[in-house]
């Protein structure tokens, strides 16, 4: 007979999230993306996988981006998480937003905020050309737009001629 | 026609971006009720096992664990009605009864506060199945005392569906056959969002929110399966990631889950983890097309024949799991002049995730085994690839055509696409070969096809139930908004953006003025959802007839409130003119509210209310096939020409895309940008299918493809840069011409890339390319041993 799991009890954590400090006690194996998800009912974080391949749960943790399907919550304690609803202007889009807009670089959207995150958390000037733009871009997975959309988004946005 | 301008073809920004770009969207996982529990399914780890019993174990020492739930407690639930009478009963129980016949089959579920502790509470269920001999290959299937996964039947195929054709048979007769045997492999749709089912009983009424294409299909097909009338039943469709078909079938779990709200009275939510995704949501294509053809000396084909073998798993899927491979053959000859079929199939049962819809549904299929047999006619008779295919195709003087299958082919540039495909390909292949230079291990190819596809086809050879309509009904507000509500359903393509359009175009209202409801069956009229590429056909035509019955009201009311004559009236971009007088002119909200607010200002005889509704079936679509098999099943028909370039690495065996070239028909395009992002993401899960994806079995019928590592999706760096060639014939039965433009796609690049990959490896002796996916090691499997 299996052992009846015994999750080690509670964890009290305080982190930023957007912006806002949050604190509360999560079961330590509660993952990053469901306190994000279920507890701040910050939705635009989306599971694609929970095994660490689609990306499309990728916040940022201190600047740096990270899927949060992969991370407790409590290995987030004291630090600093930015969501989708996090980089969103209060009214209107992003630039990075917009250009998605423009170049039709999404269609179902599921994936959309991960690869947003994704770019969110690197350095234009380290990706200078396409070919390293698909490279960056190789993290997330889209299964409707081809990546055409997206990488023409990311061209303009970051001022790329192609 | 006025001349005034159209938004059919304009570039705009989609309706439906700003709340996906910005996190607001909901799909069924972010949806959470007050009370709600979650739930997690216990699945056969066997292939095929006798159910011995379901014991709780451990499982009610998690705290707030509920359950086990089996089929044994399911003693007010119907199984899902046999509507073909053709195939063998299935007789679809949302649990597994008696016996399971895949690994991932739903044996039981349980409930808890959290989903962590629903799955800890499954980990300990005591269950007991008995192993029974799996069933792994339809060779296997068909050997004579081959184990049975449906006791009651003699052997272990679904439906058979001979053919035997005297008029095709005779084109042999003095003639040379070229013959293949075709295999496109088992892959699936793999949306990135998973399936989710959330469901609420409350005051005598079922809630369900799910990630379904056909939401009406659904409610009706749980007022089958529960006791309850569809009165009671509503179900809504949130924000949905992707759908590709797989979201087409209706599941065990969009029963059990409503099943459960209304058993334990709390709201329930199930969210499909990606495991069970692999598992259980239906898997597509595993299609062996054994097919001869006729040929004459010149390469004209006369006749095909042979025998479509479908693995179908075990069977239990509804809608059908074989009518993908009904429609390969209703399009084995693609867009040729080929005047005579004999094509059979056999659907047969294995231990393996049942099969159902893909986009392409079976069009990928046939389109592999035709263009690869034109491919090796052309070979064996020292005609170019290229020639071959011009001496077949149909030409303008050929439409309209009739295929062999009974398709009839109304509108297209078979040719025109073809050669400018073909001139644009010879281009970028000298490009490519001077850019890769002359290193002799990396070899580059192309290969050309063509196809044809039927769009916004009969349900009924796929449901035996349901047909081929779709409807629409429009009202104005007071202030001159007009809301649209469709039985069509989104799931991520632009469908809201595609009404939109429409709507202002034939209301002559402003798109900002118009708001579409679609994906709940409390507010929108009876439909059949979105797959087959159907939903721009039937929409816009329900569109259509409700807009003109609604603008002639508002049309008679704006010249009684101008004292103008109705004939002079003219909508466009909010109000409504007299044509030529700039200044007559009354807004929308004018109108409206003389319609629903101030009815003494309407003129005699017209009644209150500004609202129309309809109904629309496209014209032509027949829903039963001869004894040939013939019929036109679907509305119109989209071609393209599709071309592949790759590399190809002699030593690994590795192929690159380096680019790929579409000609493309969908008749009138409403939205270019939204038509091209559909092409380019149907190609792009085409190569998938062609190179990459692969649901692996071990030989004792064990899923190996369970998770991203082991199916691996193409990324960014896999899909090449594409170009697309726009042509437009407009369908002319269709309402704005247009032919819908969701699956075409997918359909060309496993026969273009296999195309390719022999071209890059001409004069090495290669062996034909049968199948797919094309792997680095298939390759290398193909060359001669140095």
């Amino acid at each position: 007979m299996k052992p009846v799991p015994d999750p080690a009890g509670s964890v009290a954590v305080s982190m930023e999230v957007n912006g806002r400090t949050v604190e509360r006690t999560v079961n330590s194996r509660r993952l990053l993306a469901d306190l994000l998800r279920d507890e701040l009912r910050l939705t635009g974080t989306h599971l694609g996988c929970e095994h660490g391949v689609c990306g499309a749960c990728t916040v940022l943790v201190d600047g740096q981006p990270v899927r949060s399907c992969l991370m407790l919550a409590v290995q987030a304690d004291g630090c600093e998480v930015t969501t989708v609803e996090g980089i969103t202007p209060k009214d209107g889009l992003s630039p990075m937003q917009q250009a998605f807009k423009d170049h039709h670089g999404l269609q179902c959207g599921f994936c959309t905020p991960g690869f947003l995150m994704t770019l969110a958390g690197v350095e234009p000037e380290d990706h200078p050309d396409e070919e390293s733009v698909r490279e960056l871009l190789a993290g997330n997975l889209c299964r409707c737009t081809g990546y055409e959309g997206i990488v023409d988004a990311v061209m303009a946005a970051w001022d790329r001629s192609r | 026609m006025t001349a005034r301008p159209t938004h059919i073809g304009a570039q705009v920004a989609r309706v439906e971006d700003d709340r996906l770009l910005s996190g607001g969207a909901r799909f069924a996982a972010d949806i959470a009720l007050p009370g709600m529990v979650e739930a997690a399914f216990y699945r056969s780890p066997l292939p095929h096992a006798r159910i011995v019993g379901v014991g709780a174990g451990d499982a009610l020492e998690i705290p707030g664990a509920f359950g086990p739930f089996t089929a044994g407690d399911m003693t007010d639930v119907s199984p899902y009605p046999d509507f073909d009478e053709h195939a063998r009963p299935v007789g679809i129980f949302p649990l597994a009864r008696e016996r399971v016949r895949y690994a991932g089959a739903p044996i039981a579920v349980m409930v808890a506060d959290d989903r962590y502790r629903a799955e800890d509470a499954c980990d300990l269920l005591d269950v007991d199945l008995d192993p029974l001999d799996p069933v792994v290959t339809t060779d296997a299937a068909l050997a004579p005392g081959a184990p049975l996964l449906y006791p009651d039947w003699p052997d272990n195929v679904v439906i058979g569906f001979p053919v035997d054709n005297p008029d095709a048979n005779a084109e042999f007769d003095g003639r040379m056959a070229v013959s293949g045997r075709y295999e496109v492999g088992r892959h699936t749709g793999v949306p990135m969002e998973t399936r989710g089912v959330v469901a609420e009983f409350r005051e005598g009424r079922l809630t369900v929110w799910s990630s379904t294409q056909f939401p009406h299909i659904a409610r009706t097909m749980l007022s089958y399966c529960l006791p309850l009338d569809e009165n009671d039943i509503r179900v809504i469709v949130p924000d949905v990631g992707g759908g590709f078909g797989v979201k087409a079938e209706f599941y065990p779990e969009e029963v059990t889950i409503p099943w459960l709200a209304l058993r334990l009275g709390r709201p329930v939510r199930w969210i499909e983890d990606r495991r069970e995704h692999l598992l259980a949501t239906c898997h597509a294509r595993d299609l062996v097309l054994d097919l001869e053809a006729a040929v004459d000396e010149d390469g004209r084909f006369r006749a095909v024949r042979g025998m479509a073998v479908q693995d179908l798993g075990a069977a239990e899927m509804y809608p059908f799991g074989y009518s993908p491979a009904f429609t390969a053959i209703g399009h084995i000859t693609g867009p040729y002049r080929i005047p005579h079929q004999s094509v059979g199939l056999l659907a047969v049962a294995t231990n393996k995730t049942p099969c159902g819809a893909y986009r392409g549904f079976g069009i990928p299929e046939a389109t592999f085994a035709i263009e690869r047999l034109m491919d090796k006619a052309a070979d064996r008779l020292g005609i170019g690839r290229n020639e071959i295919r011009r001496r077949n195709l149909i030409g303008q003087g050929d439409i309209p055509y009739t295929t062999s299958a009974g398709a009839i082919v109304d509108s297209g540039s078979h040719r025109e696409a073809f050669e400018e495909t073909v001139r644009v390909t010879a281009e970028r292949v000298e490009h490519w070969r001077a850019v890769l230079g002359d290193d002799p291990g990396i070899r580059v190819g192309s290969g050309v096809v063509n196809y044809i596809e039927g769009v916004t086809p009969t349900y009924f050879m796929t449901t035996g139930h349901w047909t081929a309509y779709d409807s629409c009904s429009v009202r104005v507000n007071p202030d001159g908004t007009a809301v649209v509500s469709v039985g069509v359903s989104t799931s991520g393509q632009g469908l809201e953006s595609m009404l939109t359009t429409l709507t202002a175009e034939a209301l002559g209202v402003r798109r900002d003025q118009v708001r579409v409801v679609m994906g709940d069956t409390d507010r929108t009229p009876y439909g059949l959802g979105s797959w087959g590429s159907r939903s721009t056909n039937v929409a816009s035509g329900a569109l259509r007839i409700a807009s003109d019955r609604l603008l002639e009201k508002a049309t008679r009311i704006a010249a009684h409130l101008l004292e103008a004559s109705p004939e002079d009236i003219e909508a466009h971009d909010g109000a409504l003119s007299v044509r030529g007088s700039p200044g007559a002119s009354v807004t929308w909200q004018q109108v409206a509210t003389a319609a629903n607010i101030r009815t003494v200002d309407l003129p005699e005889g017209v009644e209150p209310g500004l609202e129309a509704a309809a109904t629309y079936e496209p014209p032509g679509i027949e829903h039963v096939p001869d004894e040939y098999g013939r019929v036109n099943a679907a509305a119109t028909y989209t071609n393209a020409s599709h071309a592949a370039v790759v590399s190809v690495d002699t030593g690994t065996g590795q192929v690159r895309m380096l680019e790929y070239i579409v000609a493309h028909d969908c008749g009138t395009v409403i939205n270019p940008q939204i038509v091209r992002g559909q092409v380019v993401g149907g190609v792009a899960q085409g190569i998938g299918g062609a190179l990459l994806e692969q649901l692996h079995y071990d030989e004792w019928g064990n899923p190996q493809s369970t998770s991203f590592l082991d199916y691996h999706l193409p990324g960014a760096t896999e899909i090449p840069t594409m170009q697309v060639l726009h042509f437009e014939s407009p369908a002319p039965a269709m309402p704005w011409g247009a032919k819908g433009a969701g699956e075409a796609g997918i359909i060309g690049p496993g026969p273009a890339i296999a195309a390719a990959v022999e071209d890059a490896l001409s004069g090495m002796g290669v062996a034909e390319i049968t199948r797919t996916p094309i792997t680095a090691p298939y390759v290398l499997s193909l060359l001669p041993t140095p």
